[in-house]
């Protein structure tokens, strides 16, 4: 019994963990490298989530801008596996776009504008989804086969007995996605100019490098990891608007806190700390789980404020 | 014409003006001291060089081999053959050895030349050459750099500076913190580095010190140049090393 509880939260929490690692690799290696916080990197996450039902699906509507003008449904229907390639690379160039026009303007800012212009930003794409889709929150939609191999319906595992197949395929994807990111970041010439960077910028280019151009390509590949976890997140949770800050923004917040800044291993492992810690918790006293995550991350910021892989104080 | 030409030159951080009227010229394969007490100027006159902001240059020219620094970025200053090891070393500690020397290579990835008004960019000088120049770095070369000794460290901001194979080599107090038996092995880089035609511009507060390997000195005071001279005759002049230096 006791163990069986412990499994089924391991494999909860390694899923809600994976998509943690998604958003936190991107939130924390731009902060890292830029100096940048981005309060719309969970917006990111919720264009993930509606583009990917979107590709996915048809989405039958009853509320919102787009139904009052006569649209019942929208969706391209393409599923999963389409989707899997396309959420990223729309992320990739909304990140693209977001660097060049939101977030360079505001470099050379004090932090407290780039922190309202982000926000400000993320409020505005979770009020034009409202707008144009409605309110409502849209059931979760898994694939059930996915480059002809069957990842639907219950698999039979031991001690615990029955359990949705795909939540283990999504666990593997996601840790096959977060596995290329390390080898990006750790093996590359841009991966080490990444890390360079997250500790001394100028340095970098006093080597004659141009870092502007290794910044737009981290924004970018940022926003797509937080779209593909967006593009999880459908496949096994509800969508709604308010997912964006919910479920993306406070957690890899809370991630970069434990994690530190600039760190990509720091990501993962705070990923996977605090989302194993939202499912045991979630089990054994959920109304609790919200708090005992601030109180993680509170924890680890009195005891090491550059969080426990960073190499700078995240609150400065 | 002089490889550097620093020309008169205004600089500020803000509103406070740093360096007045300063000018300073370098000659191509010379040693050249530049030798000041603590805040009189001698960083800011080296990142002004570098093309480095903060400090703003509000007024006179800075020439590279005949070619205008100010207003260009640090970046594009650097690959045009000036290296700088910096005040307080500033290696990569999160990188090993290996990479922080990489990074030279990098800068002539095309994706980082490809559409930057850059006139000649040289090759970078073998990873061969400086581990055999700096042989405990070849001992340590999978080590963090974090984890090296002060010394180590040193020897590594300069090797990472050499590794772009710069025509101008920048030294800001290199000597800061390190042993007597250290200090050696840095003057006998230095003196080495020299001999293979690379022009170098060494910061010191420490007048003996620079004496010893730069041919010419200038000393800075309160951002303004108050003296210029062949090290002999420096090393003779007691009343001004007295004013300006204090020792
Ligand atoms: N970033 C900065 N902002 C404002 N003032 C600065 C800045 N950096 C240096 N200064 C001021 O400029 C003056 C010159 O500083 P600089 O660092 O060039 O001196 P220095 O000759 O290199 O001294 P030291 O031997 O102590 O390194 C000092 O009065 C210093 O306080
Ligand atoms: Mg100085």
């Amino acid at each position: 019994m006791v163990l069986e509880t412990a499994i089924e939260i391991l494999l909860n929490g390694l899923q809600q963990g994976a998509i943690f690692a998604l958003l936190g690799i991107g939130l924390s290696v731009i902060l890292g490298t830029m100096d940048f916080l981005n309060l719309a990197h969970g917006a990111l996450y919720l264009i993930g989530g509606y583009a990917g039902m979107y590709f996915i699906r048809e989405t039958s509507l009853s509320a919102g801008y787009l139904n009052s003008i006569g649209v019942d449904a929208i969706g391209l229907g393409l599923g999963f596996a389409a989707a899997m390639i396309l959420v990223p690379v729309f992320g990739f160039i909304v990140g693209l776009l977001m660097e060049r026009y939101v977030a360079e303007p505001f470099y050379d800012r004090p932090e407290t504008d780039q922190l309202l212009v982000t926000f400000g930003l993320a409020l505005i794409v979770q009020e034009v989804i409202k707008g144009m889709l409605g309110g409502n929150t849209f059931q979760p939609t898994a694939p059930t086969t996915l480059f002809g191999i069957n990842v639907g319906g219950p698999v039979m595992l031991p001690i615990i007995g029955n359990y949705p197949q795909w939540r283990l395929y999504l666990v593997g994807i996601a840790l096959f996605v977060i596995g290329l990111t390390y080898l990006v970041i750790e093996k590359t010439d841009f991966g080490l100019v990444v890390q360079a960077g997250t500790h001394d910028s100028e340095m970098v280019r006093m080597l004659g490098i141009r870092i502007n151009r290794s910044y737009s390509l981290v924004f970018a590949m940022g926003a797509a990891l937080a779209a593909f976890a967006g593009l999880i997140g459908v496949s096994f949770q509800t969508v709604s608007p308010q997912i964006g800050t919910e479920r993306a923004l406070i957690p890899a917040f809370l991630v970069l806190v434990v994690g530190g800044a600039g760190s990509v291993i720091g990501a993962i492992f705070g990923g996977f700390v605090l989302g194993i810690t939202v499912a045991g918790m979630t089990v054994l006293a959920s109304q609790w789980a919200q708090i005992v995550l601030y109180a993680v991350a509170a924890g680890v910021l009195l005891f090491r404020p550059e969080g426990l892989f960073g190499s700078k104080g995240v609150v400065e | 014409m002089s490889l550097l030409e620093v020309d008169r030159i205004d600089a500020y951080y803000g509103q406070s003006h740093i360096l007045r009227d300063l000018s300073l010229e370098i000659e191509d394969g010379e040693v050249c001291a530049l030798l000041g007490r603590n805040g009189a100027g001698k960083t800011t006159t080296l990142r002004c060089v570098a093309g480095a902001t903060p400090p703003d240059v509000r007024s006179g020219e800075i020439r590279f081999d005949g070619d205008e620094v100010v207003g260009r970025e640090t970046e594009d200053v650097s690959i045009s053959g000036i290296g700088l090891v910096p005040e307080e070393r500033r290696i990569f500690p999160n990188l090993t050895v290996e990479e922080n020397l990489h990074l030279a290579e990098v800068s002539r990835n095309s994706s980082n030349l490809i559409g930057r008004n850059l006139s000649q960019v040289s090759e970078t000088r073998p990873l061969r050459e400086i581990y055999d120049a700096f042989p405990r770095l070849d001992d340590r070369q999978n080590q963090m750099a974090g984890t090296l000794s002060g010394g180590e460290q040193q020897m590594l901001a300069i090797a990472r500076a050499l590794r772009q194979n710069p025509r101008l080599l920048m030294l800001d107090e290199p000597y800061e913190g390190l042993a007597p038996q250290i200090i050696e092995d840095v003057e006998d880089a230095i003196r080495r580095i020299s001999e293979e035609g690379t022009t170098v511009l060494l910061v010191e507060q420490n007048a003996a010190a620079a004496i010893k390997i730069a041919e010419r000195c200038y000393i800075v005071d309160q951002g303004e140049i108050v003296y210029e001279g062949p090290s002999e005759e420096l090393r003779a002049d007691e009343e001004t090393r007295q004013r300006y230096l204090g020792v």
